[in-house]
């Protein structure tokens, strides 16, 4: 084993944790010239926070698998809008309109993460792009379905819901009936911020369901898989079926997810909601120091933070500093994109790295030998 | 797959579809109006204060007519008025709405002249008029975010 210095120990922890510092220092500078106050920014914080996490807690379980990130958890969100309408139109509201939508999703996510799951099986080692497209194959057939299946094939009793045309759904769909129903059910006060508490204790509950996970039979399979294939399969592990098992359980949670997103926003937009939602939360997850192969419930919350407070900070930042809040826009749009290119590119040179220190290690070894 | 799983399996499907007929009786929203309009020889009331479950009090005056949104199926209704001969009066009834009615409509000259007569009596089942429901305008559906940004670059 090689010893490291001080400074190589410092150089190592600012290599490993580069997309955070840098989220850092871009909010550092942001701040101050967004002029918000801390107390706004706390709550804004707070409410991205509830929206997002359990939305992006949902993609560990792929990456203890070994299947990176889970740009397929869109099939999850779609799922999870589908029974949004599906309640809207029953006029189901409250919380028990909440959690009805969240069985309803339950069996399609489930019917989806299996086929998605099965495909990632034939396309092993490329994951993340499958899992990607398959995203933009299955929104192709969510449109089908809500653009001209609901109505005719699928009845919908609620007018308000279908087009003029008399067939399909409108583009946005008003979810007052379950808006902030679970955020509103305990609030509580600390410095005039309002904490969500019923919706924390949700998003606490998934999170110990992971840790917990993790340390079942099936969770320690799921590391194996992820860690050697080929060796797992030779200890008698079903690689294929854990695999497709992880992608099923993350499905179903990105579901949910966005199930608790949508009641805190109240407004569906049925066509677009589910396009980006994958995109931002594997950028707010990599932005909390996860890797495509590591990945923990802290990197959620680090990432929420410093991904959300970017987004809140940058257009009026760009708006003072430059006069054109456009432009604040423009630019967390790129950050989002350029951060999940940042943390692909550092994986990869990390890994090699990685590689050539165990190379040096092993050579110093064999030399030590008499 | 053995008897054992397939019964665990087939009960918990079993449980979360009685967990969803409850969550859709009790999550269920209806709208309840209130009506103080006359109804063929009876009047409206001088002025009645209506109150359904524990949703606060509504006070109508003749031709007025409002809205309770309730969820579930069993609710209480409370009506106060006061006669010619300024006596108050409290009728206390139990209404059952049907699951998939969307709106009822209390008529209230008709509960207080029968207050001991059948729901069917004064309750109405309400369809709102299919103007107040659809738009007439057309609406472009948008499918995806970036068509507009090329829209705009065409410019």
């Amino acid at each position: 084993m090689i010893k490291m210095t001080n400074s190589q120990k410092v150089i190592r922890f600012l290599a490993n944790n580069t997309v955070p510092i840098l989220f850092l220092v871009i909010s550092a500078i942001g701040i101050p010239l967004s002029g918000y106050s801390a107390n706004y920014l706390v709550s804004e914080v707070i409410v991205r926070l509830v929206r997002n996490s359990f939305l992006i807690v949902s993609l560990l379980i792929p990456i203890l698998a070994g299947m990176g990130l889970n740009f397929g958890m869109t099939l999850g969100a779609m799922a999870g809008q589908i029974a949004l309408i599906f309640i809207t139109d029953w006029g189901i509201v409250g919380i028990p309109g909440m959690f009805l939508a969240m069985i309803i999703s339950t069996p399609i996510s489930i019917l989806l993460g299996w086929w998605c799951g099965k495909i990632l099986n034939m396309a092993k080692g490329r994951e993340m792009v499958t899992s990607y497209i398959i995203g933009f194959f299955m929104n192709g057939i969510y449109q089908l379905v809500v653009l001209y299946g609901m109505g005719p094939v699928i009845p919908i009793r609620n007018k308000a819901l279908v087009l003029p045309r008399g067939y399909g759904i409108r583009n946005t769909v008003n979810l007052a009936g379950i808006r902030k129903t679970l955020d509103n059910l305990v609030v509580i006060r600390i410095a005039r911020v309002p904490i969500p508490v019923a919706t924390f204790a949700l998003i606490l509950l998934l999170c110990l369901f992971v840790l917990w996970f993790k340390k079942t039979k099936l969770g320690q399979d799921m590391r194996a898989v992820g860690q050697d294939m080929e060796v797992a399969r030779a200890a008698g592990i079903r690689v294929e079926h854990t695999r497709v098992i992880s992608i099923i359980i993350s499905t179903v949670f990105a579901g949910y997810g966005m199930i608790l997103y949508l009641q805190n926003i109240g407004t569906l937009n049925t066509y677009n909601s589910h396009m980006q939602i994958g995109m931002f939360s594997v950028a707010a997850l990599l932005v909390g120091g996860a890797t495509v192969a590591k990945a923990n419930i802290r990197n959620v919350f680090l990432g929420v933070t410093l991904f959300h407070l970017m987004f809140i900070v940058s257009p009026m930042a760009g708006k003072n500093l430059i006069g054109q809040a456009q432009l604040g826009e423009y630019f967390r749009v790129f950050v989002s994109y350029g951060v999940i290119t940042i943390s692909l590119v550092l994986y990869e040179i990390r890994k090699k790295r990685e590689l050539a220190l165990a190379g040096q290690s092993l050579a110093q070894a064999q030399e030590a030998q008499p | 797959m053995n008897k054992r799983t397939l019964l665990i399996r087939g009960g918990a499907i079993l449980a979360l579809l009685v967990v969803s007929v409850f969550l859709f009786l009790v999550g269920k929203s209806h709208s309840v109006l209130v009506d103080n309009k006359a109804v063929d020889d009876l009047p409206a009331l001088s002025l009645v204060e209506v109150e359904v479950n524990k949703l606060g009090s509504l006070e109508l005056t003749p031709r007025d007519r409002d809205k309770f949104d309730v969820t579930g199926q069993r609710h209480s209704l409370t009506v106060t008025y006061t006669d010619q001969m300024w006596e108050e009066h409290v009728i206390r009834r139990t209404i059952k709405i049907p699951l998939m009615q969307d709106m009822v409509m209390v008529l209230l000259p008709v509960l207080v002249a029968n207050p001991d007569a059948d729901q069917s009596l004064w309750l109405e089942l309400y369809e709102p008029p299919t103007y107040a429901v659809t738009m007439a305008e057309e609406e472009e559906v948008v499918t995806d975010d970036l068509a507009g940004l090329v829209t705009d670059l065409d410019m």
